[in-house]
């Protein structure tokens, strides 16, 4: 397959010319069919293909069009998407020795296929698990039934960085802290569906997946003839009402997004979903908290009252009067409005205690013991080096083991014992002698792979999957699929686009199941 | 503690049965944003628009300043022709050019070199107002905007500075270079034609088209300025007057619609009654003006740009143009644009830098 570049032609404005020249000869369909075979994903779980080499029911469509398409066109649809990301200005940002650069959102066009009766025990497994979580939070900030029941250990809640007293007793709207969860979820080599973190934070990625879905129906529209595919436009409504129902005035509400601002990695995600909402996408500086605790926008036509903050800043910066005196990115007096009931914060200052590594180790029992009920999701066994015993496991076992810190997220500062050199792993060791608190390790979950168009044919690539669950008072929602990551190295398991990822689309499709739930519950 | 402690827990999906999951669209009878009454513009935005809306115009009537000299350059026999100098005073930028340039250079050779003209205007380093410069400085300002002009408008203009940047080098020929600035005038037209098409007349439009008209005033009183120094020293019978009064009007693409408007010869008069006080022709600085109060007029706490806006009206509408073919053209055109600069002050200070000190909240929403 020939290597292509995308450069940028003039005229291009939204949408690509046609990439596939109807009146050029046929691809070479001996190459074509020379692709796929060639393609042996083992010892993983692949996504599209089964372990006989040939398509999954639900992939035999997409595998079929692909090897008529060949391999030619195929490059020639990548570069038409590359082409169109780079247009429309779907850019994320690195940050190179200090200096923020725009990078180009990488896409890989070949989908990724997920049955929609699967889909249906994720979704509920994920609603679940936001619901079970937001007791969690609310419980931590009130009576901490959780810690003296038993369930977690007290250190689990008061020992936390993420725990934030300010935020004791205060009661946000229908109890919910956590609206908006990007959980991680991956697959391990017989395709069993696991839980990996729980985003509670400031998750971002969701542009992507829609961004991606915009693209996908460009450069492959008469896929969708072969498939009936979960549309993921509705999510932004879901967003748009979720944000509403947490509005503590009883007109119609003024919902704003905070973002730290253009140099913010995510920034394009922030501006997209002001533009998508159709509200105002704001900075701390556009803000103002008076004497009444009301939150106030300093509009052309003076101060304007806000009403719900969907906010894109992280805790600590939120609000010099509260947190860190030295951040110039947050509203002096937001948690003092917040905390009186005048603005609603989604998600809520300090959520960030159930995203935790040590608190997921614990998310069966937090279930279990708010639901009653049995979880729906796997979670990860997760050793934590606090405790003695694990901590010896761990550092005898260390080149099995996934090692990270418990507090970060990002894919900063993990470690794969299996890929790990000998330095790497003595640093590592001593890491977790020295600091045991900050480290949990888990087993090394063999991470199912996807098709992926690399540069001279399609291989197998790792992929994970964050799905976004909204939550409010009046209900749950999950987006029909969600961004599936891709790590674009061979054999490398790290898939955030921090670390160079690339991503896929995601179709919940009405097809024949294969999946294997029902043997993994 | 007061709220409801976890034992009386209500949190919502508590025990939510996987079948009760909300799926789909959220219902027509759903109360959302759909009845969202109070439509607020941060003033960061408007500042963002008007920005925009101004470079946009800069790089568009740019490009057609340096298009239309080439032209005119090819019209004119070698030693008539005025050289390139012209289009840097009317960009402005003769001070930055000089110290980029001409301290490197022969002192002896007077003449700047057409291309470090063309290089400097199209994308000079030190050259903030360069075509390449005002088209990164819109893109950022509508990065900023987003949320508040359509999407297609933003996609439009991303297009158009990664064409500019991508094909740049072309421009390094005469011939390369009246295609890339074809380009890039289309390309401007282009995001013109999508606001006027698909954006909502609200204030966002407004403060756009309040800067895109502030700067075209700007500009036509700039490319006269240029014409003023000849006008005052025509040669008794200057063959080539006509061909320098229509490169000015064809520089402002005010050639056809003068044509029609006016039955005279494009003259020193003439042409300095249409591109000053044409009341219909979208460049000439008083229709620009008319526009731009129109604007300000559907903003709020106006009144003092509006103001200021007629004030620059009268300067222009009483302005004697028979005398100042005779003399003081520079004059009357600097006042002009004291007065275009007095208009943006006021718009500054109205919206763009104002304190939270002596702002009181709107009345409740």
């Amino acid at each position: 397959m020939p290597a292509m570049r995308a450069t940028h032609e003039w005229g291009t404005l939204v949408y690509v010319e046609a990439p596939v020249d109807p009146m050029a000869p046929p691809a070479d369909s001996a190459a074509s069919q020379a692709e796929w075979p060639s393609y042996d994903p083992a010892p993983f779980f692949d996504e599209l293909v089964g372990p006989s080499g040939g398509p999954r029911p639900s992939a035999e469509e997409l595998w079929t069009h692909f090897a008529e398409l060949g391999p030619i066109a195929l490059a020639e649809r990548q570069l038409a998407a590359d082409r169109e990301i780079r247009a429309i200005g779907v850019t994320f940002t690195v940050y190179d020795e200090g200096v923020g650069v725009d990078r180009p959102w990488p896409f890989d066009i070949i989908p990724r296929i997920i049955p929609r009766d699967q889909w249906q025990v994720i979704e509920a497994g994920l609603v679940q698990r936001l619901s079970a979580l937001n007791l969690f939070i609310d419980d931590c900030y009130h009576d901490q039934r959780a810690v003296s029941e038993g369930v977690v250990p007290a250190d689990l809640v008061a020992g936390s960085p993420n725990f934030r007293r300010e935020c004791v007793g205060v009661d946000p709207p229908g109890g919910i802290w956590a609206h908006i969860c990007g959980s991680d979820l991956i697959r391990d080599d017989k395709g069993f569906w696991y839980v990996l973190e729980d985003n509670l934070r400031v998750p971002s990625g969701v542009s992507y997946l829609l961004e991606n879905r915009m693209v996908t129906k460009h450069i492959f529209p008469e896929m969708f003839r072969h498939y009936s595919i979960e549309p993921v436009d509705p999510y932004v409504g879901r967003l748009a009402s979720t944000l509403a129902s947490v509005s503590p005035s009883t007109g119609d509400p003024i919902i704003v997004v905070l973002t730290p601002g253009i140099h913010n990695s995510a920034y394009f995600e922030h501006a997209f979903l002001a533009q998508q909402l159709g509200v105002e996408l704001v900075e701390g500086g556009d803000l103002v908290v008076l004497d009444d605790d009301c939150v106030y926008a300093r509009t052309i036509d003076g101060l304007e009252q806000v009403d719900v903050i969907y906010r894109r800043v992280d805790d600590l910066f939120l609000d010099p009067e509260a947190f860190r005196a030295d951040s110039l990115l947050g509203v002096p007096g937001l948690m003092r409005a917040w905390k009186s009931g005048r603005v609603a914060l989604v998600n809520a200052p300090g959520a960030g205690i159930a995203d935790d590594k040590k608190v997921y180790s614990y998310v069966p029992e937090i279930i279990r013991f708010y639901l009653d009920e049995e979880p729906i999701l796997w979670t990860v066994p997760t050793y934590r080096c606090s405790d003695p015993e694990s901590r010896a496991h761990v550092l005898a076992n260390l080149p099995e083991l996934v090692v990270k810190p418990a507090n970060e997220s990002g894919g900063y500062g993990v470690l794969v014992g299996s890929q790990a050199t000998p330095a790497e792993l003595a640093a590592a060791a001593k890491a977790v002698e020295d600091e045991p608190n900050r480290w949990v390790a888990q087993p090394i979950i063999q991470l199912s792979t996807a098709p992926t168009l690399c540069d001279d044919a399609i291989a197998p690539r790792h992929v994970d999957l964050r799905p976004f669950t909204l939550m409010g008072p009046d209900g749950a929602y999950v987006t029909r699929g969600g961004l599936t990551r891709v790590a674009r190295r061979q054999g490398s398991l790290v898939v955030n686009s921090s670390q160079g990822g690339g991503s896929k689309d995601t179709w919940v499709v009405d097809a024949a199941n294969d999946n294997p739930f029902e043997e993994q519950s | 503690m007061s709220g409801p402690g976890p034992g009386q827990g209500q949190g919502p999906g508590h025990g939510t049965p996987p079948d009760q999951v909300e799926r789909g669209e959220p219902e027509e009878t759903d109360q959302g944003l759909d009845e969202r009454s109070g439509t607020m513009l941060l003033a960061r935005m408007a500042e963002a628009v008007y920005w925009a809306g101004r470079h946009l115009e800069r790089a568009e009537g740019t490009a057609r300043i340096v298009q239309v000299h080439t032209d005119a350059h090819v019209d004119l026999p070698v030693g008539e022709d005025v050289g390139w100098e012209p289009l840097l005073s009317i960009a402005g930028v003769d001070s930055e050019f000089a110290a980029r340039y001409q301290a490197a250079e022969d002192p002896d050779d007077v003449r700047a070199a057409e291309e470090d003209v063309v290089e400097f205007l199209l994308h000079g380093e030190d050259n903030n107002s360069s075509i390449l410069g005002s088209l990164t400085a819109a893109r950022e300002n509508l990065r900023t905007a987003r949320p508040v002009i359509p999407r297609e408008a933003w996609e439009a203009c991303n297009n158009l500075w990664l064409g500019s940047n991508d094909h740049l080098t072309e421009a390094h020929t005469r011939e390369g270079r009246v295609r890339w600035l074809r380009r890039v005038i289309a390309g401007c037209q282009c995001i013109h034609g999508i606001l006027l098409g698909t954006m909502s007349r609200d204030e966002a439009m407004s403060f756009l088209v309040l800067g895109q008209s502030i700067e075209r005033a700007d500009l036509t009183t700039r490319v006269l300025d240029v014409r003023s120094d000849s006008l005052h020293h025509p040669g008794a019978d200057d063959p080539y007057d006509v061909v320098h009064w229509m490169a000015v009007l064809r520089s402002l693409a005010a050639y056809q619609p003068f044509r029609r408007a006016m039955p005279a010869r494009p003259q020193g008069g003439s042409t300095l009654r249409f591109l000053l006080q044409d009341d219909r022709f979208p460049r000439a600085v008083g229709a620009c003006l008319t526009e731009a109060r129109a604007q300000l007029k559907a903003l709020p706490h106006s009144e003092g740009a509006q103001e200021a806006c007629q004030d620059a009206s009268m300067v222009v509408a009483s302005a004697s143009v028979a005398r100042l073919t005779v003399s003081g053209l520079a004059e009357f055109l600097e006042d002009v644009q004291l007065a275009l600069v007095d208009i943006h002050e006021r718009v500054d200070e109205t919206y763009f830098r104002p304190s939270f000190v002596g702002w009181e909240p709107a009345a409740a929403t």
